[in-house]
């Protein structure tokens, strides 16, 4: 028997408004549509009325897990359009602020992925983690979610030396935690079972649907912005792309668990060789020249875009934002393709979709 | 520093370039759709080339071919955003269906509906829309 299963746009096993539709033969997944902007904001048209500081603000809150990701990103462009030299104490700071953020995202996905597999217990392990994150994340900032650590032209909080012994004595905790949770993600005969071989997106259908971040990591694609196109010193700090070649929701995992260890190593060093001098150009609304500029920013969950067009006055003329889901999102269809409708939430949360930040 | 460049082309360049740089598997970074100063549409197909962005810009057409064929869902999504949001037509592009919001939504519409903040504001103090 044929039937066309309706799953969202609200649906327990998603985090934000989608909807997929699957249509099945039994209990078998035959093909998959996906719809989506259930709550779009028109974020980038209302950038059109705010100021440069204004606009930080205001595209911190396009996303309220890489929200230092968006700020940066438009701050990089207009930076571009001025030719900033940013200062390298504030470069490094961001650096910190990208790593933590990417630290704390992938420890909820990983907790959405073992709560959808059926593990609570790891699931709570895994957030107890990154709620250690979120505290430091909150120490340095003041905020948990929306940091206000960019500004045009730098950063706008220091890390001085007891932040800087904090975060450091943080890392060690959390690297430890990591590699048991490492090594029971490995070993775990639950995960294994529901997660090798289930929603497979090879290499091929990677590249040719053009996934970005994690998601094409796993499906064994060398593709990390901050190696293929170094921005914020990322030329400074040695750490590794992380790939892995099974290409499934496995494979999802471990490229998470790996990327968090790469993580700790980029913000040890970068808080080690933290320089010293100022951590902004001033934090005043900054003359802009007319012109354009689009920058790729490597969110946790991949290629960031922001354009930016300026005409010479304090607001934006233009402002585009191209978020890494909407670059995964489109492969979910080929990933649900063969496997069962029990399956498909897992499939789908597998891409570590950002809805909020798609529906901008 | 990423580098970005900004190159004019014709709508007629659009398939070419496409074919050419998946050939040498260069990636498409995005599509951007923006509207010009005289209300028509300016898209531009952003390609990353070695370090940074080249961006291949067509202004004032609102008509243009799908390169949908060459780079898959990645055009496709993008060209279907654009379609949706904005007067563009790709030819070639399967818009059968919507990718915003499904078609059996909003009386078959499926537009994304923005109620005005006067309009909401009104209807909170019982002025109209009851």
């Amino acid at each position: 028997m044929s039937y066309i299963v309706p799953i969202g746009p609200y649906h327990p096993a998603l985090e934000e408004p989608v909807h997929a539709r699957l249509y099945t033969d039994g209990e078998q997944i035959t093909d998959a549509e996906v719809f989506i902007g259930y709550n779009h904001r028109g974020i980038e048209k209302l950038a059109q009325q705010k100021n440069f500081i204004q606009t930080v603000t205001l595209v911190e809150r396009v996303c309220g897990i890489c929200s230092h990701s968006h700020a940066l990103g438009y701050a990089m462009a207009l930076e571009n359009i001025a030719g900033m030299n940013v200062p390298k104490r504030g470069q490094y700071i961001r650096v910190i602020m990208n790593e933590l953020e990417r630290l704390h995202s992938h420890f909820l996905w990983l907790g959405i992925a073992l709560h959808l597999v059926g593990h609570d217990s790891l699931f709570m392990h895994t957030w107890n983690e990154r709620e250690v994150i979120m505290d430091m994340l909150e120490e340095i900032s003041g905020n948990r979610v929306n940091y206000g650590m960019v500004t045009i032209g730098g950063s706008r909080r220091d890390i001085d030396d007891d932040k800087r012994r904090k975060i450091l004595e943080m890392l060690d905790k959390v690297e430890k935690s990591m590699v048991r949770l490492r090594d029971i993600l490995l070993s775990d005969k639950t995960v294994a079972l529901r997660t090798q071989g289930v929603g497979v997106l090879t290499t091929e259908d990677s590249i040719r649907i053009g996934a970005v971040g994690p998601h094409a990591r796993a499906s064994n694609v060398p593709v990390d912005v901050r190696k293929d196109s170094p921005y914020c010193c990322y030329e400074d700090f040695e750490f590794e792309k992380a790939v892995y070649p099974t290409c499934d929701v496995f494979s999802r995992v471990v490229i998470r668990v790996l990327e968090n260890f790469e993580s700790i190593k980029i913000i040890r060093q970068a808080l080690e060789m933290l320089p010293t001098g100022p951590i902004n150009l001033g934090t005043k609304i900054p003359k802009i020249p007319a012109g354009e500029y689009m920058v790729r920013h490597e969110a946790p969950r991949g290629q960031l875009c922001y354009k930016v067009v300026t005409d010479g006055s304090e607001f934006n003329k233009r402002v585009s934002i191209h978020v890494p889901t909407f670059k995964t999102a489109p492969t979910i269809p080929t990933m649900l393709r063969g496997n069962s409708v029990a399956d498909a939430g897992l499939i789908v949360a597998s891409i570590d979709p950002c809805f909020s930040c798609m529906d901008r | 520093m990423q580098e970005y460049k900004k190159i004019a082309i014709t709508k007629d360049e659009i398939v070419p370039l496409a074919k050419k740089m998946r050939e040498n598997r260069i990636a498409l970074a995005m599509i951007h759709g923006f509207i010009n100063d005289e209300g028509k549409p300016n898209i531009s197909y952003e390609y990353e080339v070695g370090n940074g962005i080249e961006s291949y810009t067509v202004d004032g057409e609102d008509t243009l071919p799908t390169i949908s064929d060459i780079y898959d869902l990645g055009a496709e999504w993008a060209e279907r955003e654009i379609v949706e949001l904005m007067e563009v037509t790709f030819e070639g592009l399967d818009t059968s269906k919507r990718l915003f919001m499904p078609d059996n939504m909003l009386d078959g519409q499926g537009q994304i509906i923005v109620t005005p903040m006067d309009e909401l504001i009104d209807r909170a103090h019982g002025k109209k829309g009851e």
